[in-house]
């Protein structure tokens, strides 16, 4: 800088000097970005200006409550200084002038008193814009010890003003910044709570929708590591079912902690502090933990628990809205995990049902409430025959368009909303020979309504044939007994202990040959009709009809203890039978029909006896043969007995014995009595 | 996965910096001292493959903020490729996309910068 002989500027040369210097302060607002930056350029300017070499600026925090070195030149002084509001109030009401050493005593605050002392400060300038404190500057002594001149205290002030501005324009642009930021992560959290609503509805994997949700919850939380502990119905232990960031898989956490149980008593969630030592806190080897539970309307699903908020100083304590935040990702979460747990029990529900539907023998089709075929299992289809997808969505009416008893089946339950059934009916959909049970039920659905019908269809086509086949054999009793339980038949042949009966007309040979053969058929049919009735009355089985003669079988093939007895108590209504029969044939003025009945008890081989082109259930053995031959000796209404029958039934039947009786094949005579 | 592990090759005189872990504080610091010590030798393009960081936090994203500014100064760039969907959005919203490039994937990354 120039300067006159006596060592003062040249007042040219001064405005020159000065307007150098305002367009260099002009050129530092505008092309500095850094605040620090500019402060220290701005800061070079004026103890230049006014040949002061040394000075600091020092910046105010409201939130630590300090004036901070933000530039120095000279000074070797860094030290914060504290500056409480009194402090504040006062520069404030000083500051309107500089500060010289003097004025500064009377501030009265020892630490700033001792901070200027320290820097050896001569003039001290509060910053303020209107009442905010933004920093003070501290400028030395002058060069050469001069005294401040009004010029230099002009200059200050001129500066001073330009970097207030510029400080509070910094200060606005940092807020500005920051609140973006702010805002920014607001939008983060906004969009992690939407992206959460839509997993939703979108993804149904329950594990993969924990680990998202909580990468999510790490994230935007700032922690550094987290795990979700989900809780069973039927263990104290909570599952580890997702982690991030943290090797706690093995970590056993239980409901019982104090912890899980305040949260579950209070349903809101809780931040653990350091030094609180809490179970969880040593569980986890972790002193900053959040914890929220993951609420579904009825229950707590689990805890989502973080760890250690993270800064860019390091680890700090989570705080109030950090909670909020997890409580709102954690109740979004719930639902998320509960529709995700829903739609798993519901599949796996749907597996078992269609997994027993597909076992059972039964078929099973559901019709929907426009009455399509919506399902059928797979033993529907086999008793229908035809392909799945030539049923579903095929309408009952065309469906069964054949089958009048089943669409009035379904017809009726659509009108009573009530179950309907129908026992061994043809189902022509198949074929003519398919006989089947058929039940109706209507489809409940949630709220008690109905919402379609569920028919179930058995074959019984088979049992069917069986009843048909045997039941010109046996009773229905044991025809049905041996359906139910066909261990009890063994058609095999064995040997076993059975009652023989035998009746036959006596004289029917020469009776016949004095009617006519349609009168002979007539009396035959009208005659074993009955007596069959009879038979299969007390479950005997028919074993053969040869001419007018009946052979009856008790104990075979299925043995009951009482079999002698019901031979007797046939034989006995079978001879009533033929009384009552012949007061008819009287009336009608027809030939009276008189039967003969043997019975005998004993050992017999059972079983299906023939060729293989035909071949029959009999029974063969000695038993037999003399009961044909007791048949053979009885006279017309008798019955006769063997000792053997006799054996078993004398406490219950009175018998009256006769003389023992000669019979083929037989070398001795044998005992015969007489039912009476 | 506990740790942040990184692994870093050149292609073209771009650095690629293949991530592996959490990018938080801990990786944000890992990959901006990678990428400091890089640009000392001279290095100014750095494109970070973060394949296997599936979560970011916003001090991750600070931290990738300043290496950001730090390349800008010298002219570089910082670009990414295969980014998780969260990563993408977390990018996104927090303005990295303004001052940073996101490829589909490497070779796409490579054909921009060289």
């Amino acid at each position: 800088m120039p300067s006159s002989p006596e060592g003062k500027l040249h007042p040219d040369d001064k405005t020159n000097h000065y307007l150098s210097a305002l367009a260099e302060l002009g050129d530092i607002l505008i092309n500095e970005e850094q605040t620090s930056d500019a402060t220290r350029s701005i800061l070079r300017l004026m103890l230049g200006i006014i040949m002061a070499p040394e000075g600091a600026i020092f910046l105010y925090s409201e939130k630590s409550a300090v004036f901070y070195l933000l530039s120095k030149q000279g000074f070797d002084y860094t030290e914060p200084i504290p500056a409480d509001k009194y402090l504040i109030q006062k520069l404030e009401y000083h500051g309107k002038d500089f500060l010289d050493r003097k004025k500064t005593e009377r501030i009265k605050n020892k630490a700033f008193t001792d901070a200027a002392k320290d820097m050896n400060a001569k003039l001290i300038i509060p910053l303020f814009y209107r009442n905010n404190p933004l920093g003070v500057i501290f400028i030395g002594t002058k060069f050469m010890g001069e005294s401040f001149t009004a010029l230099d205290e002009n200059v200050i002030r001129v500066i001073s003003n330009h970097l207030v501005k510029s400080l509070h324009n910094s200060k606005l642009l940092s807020a500005l910044d920051k609140k973006s930021n702010d805002l920014n992560l607001k939008l983060l959290e906004q969009q992690t709570l939407f992206d959460i609503s839509v997993a939703i509805s979108s993804v149904l994997d329950i594990d993969r929708l924990g680990d998202d949700i909580l990468w999510r919850s790490v994230g935007v939380l700032n922690a550094s590591k987290g795990i979700i502990a989900t809780a069973s119905e039927n263990s104290p232990i909570l599952n580890i079912s997702s982690s991030f960031n943290w090797d706690a898989a093995n970590v056993l956490l239980s409901r019982k902690l104090k912890i899980f149980k305040e949260i579950e008593s209070s349903q809101l969630g809780t931040i653990l502090v350091s030094g609180q030592k809490s179970t969880l806190q040593k569980k986890l080897d972790e002193e900053h933990i959040i914890v929220a539970p993951l609420r579904t309307k009825n229950n707590i699903l689990g805890y989502m628990i973080l760890c250690n908020k993270e800064s860019r100083s390091g680890i700090e304590g989570f705080n109030q809205t950090d909670l909020e935040l997890l409580t709102a990702l954690c109740n979004q979460a719930a639902v998320a995990l509960d529709n995700a747990r829903l739609f798993k029990d519901i599949t796996e529900s749907k597996q078992f049902n269609e997994s027993v539907l597909g076992s059972i023998a039964t078929g099973v089709i559901t019709l929907n409430e426009l009455g399509e075929v919506d399902s059928i299992n797979k033993a529907g289809r086999k008793i229908l025959k035809m392909e799945e997808e030539n049923i579903l969505g095929n309408h009952y009416m065309f469906l069964f368009e054949k089958d009048d008893e089943i669409l009035d089946l379904i017809q009726k339950t659509e009108l009573n909303e009530k179950i309907q059934t129908e026992l061994n009916i043809s189902f022509l959909t198949v074929s003519e020979d398919t006989r089947i049970n058929a039940s109706v039920s209507p489809r409940a659905d949630p709220e008690g309504g109905v919402q379609g019908l569920v028919l179930a269809i058995e074959d019984i086509s088979d049992v069917s044939r069986v009843k048909n086949t045997f039941k010109r054999y046996v009773s229905k009793q044991v025809v049905d007994e041996i359906l139910d339980d066909d261990t009890k038949l063994n058609l095999g042949g064995e040997e076993r202990e059975i009652t023989v009966l035998f009746s036959d007309i006596r004289g029917f040979t020469a009776m016949a040959e004095s009617m006519d053969p349609e009168s002979v058929v007539s009396t035959l049919n009208e005659h074993f009709s009955a007596m069959i009735d009879i038979v299969f009355k007390h479950n005997g089985t028919l074993d053969k009809i040869v001419g007018d003669q009946l052979m009856i079988v008790f104990g075979a093939p299925i043995a009951h203890q009482d079999d002698t007895e019901r031979a007797i108590s046939t034989a006995q209504e079978m001879q009533k039978m033929i009384k009552y029969i012949n007061k008819d044939r009287i009336k009608r003025k027809e030939e009276s029909v008189h039967i003969g009945i043997g019975i005998n008890k004993g050992p017999a081989v059972s079983g299906n006896i023939g060729s293989r082109d035909r071949m029959d259930y009999t029974i063969i053995g000695d038993a037999v043969n003399l009961g044909a031959r007791l048949c053979s000796a009885a006279g017309p209404d008798e019955i006769l007995i063997s000792k053997t029958v006799y054996s078993a039934v004398k406490e219950k039947i009175s018998c009256k014995e006769l003389e023992p009786i000669n019979v083929k094949g037989k070398k001795e005579k044998i005992p015969v009595y007489r039912v009476l | 996965m506990p740790d942040f592990n990184i692994s870093v090759r050149e292609q073209n005189g771009v650095v690629i910096i293949d991530t592996d872990g959490y990018l938080n504080n801990v990786g944000g610091e890992i990959i901006a001292s990678e990428c400091y010590s890089q640009l000392d030798k001279g290095k100014k393009d750095f494109i970070l493959n973060l394949e296997k960081s599936p979560v970011v936090n916003s001090i991750g994203v600070s931290i990738i903020i300043e290496i950001i500014e730090k390349l800008q100064d010298v002219n570089g760039s910082l670009s990414y490729f295969n980014l998780a969907p969260i990563v993408d959005k977390t990018f996104s919203i927090m303005g990295l996309t303004k001052y940073s490039t996101i490829y589909t994937n490497e070779a796409e990354a490579l054909k921009n910068l060289t």
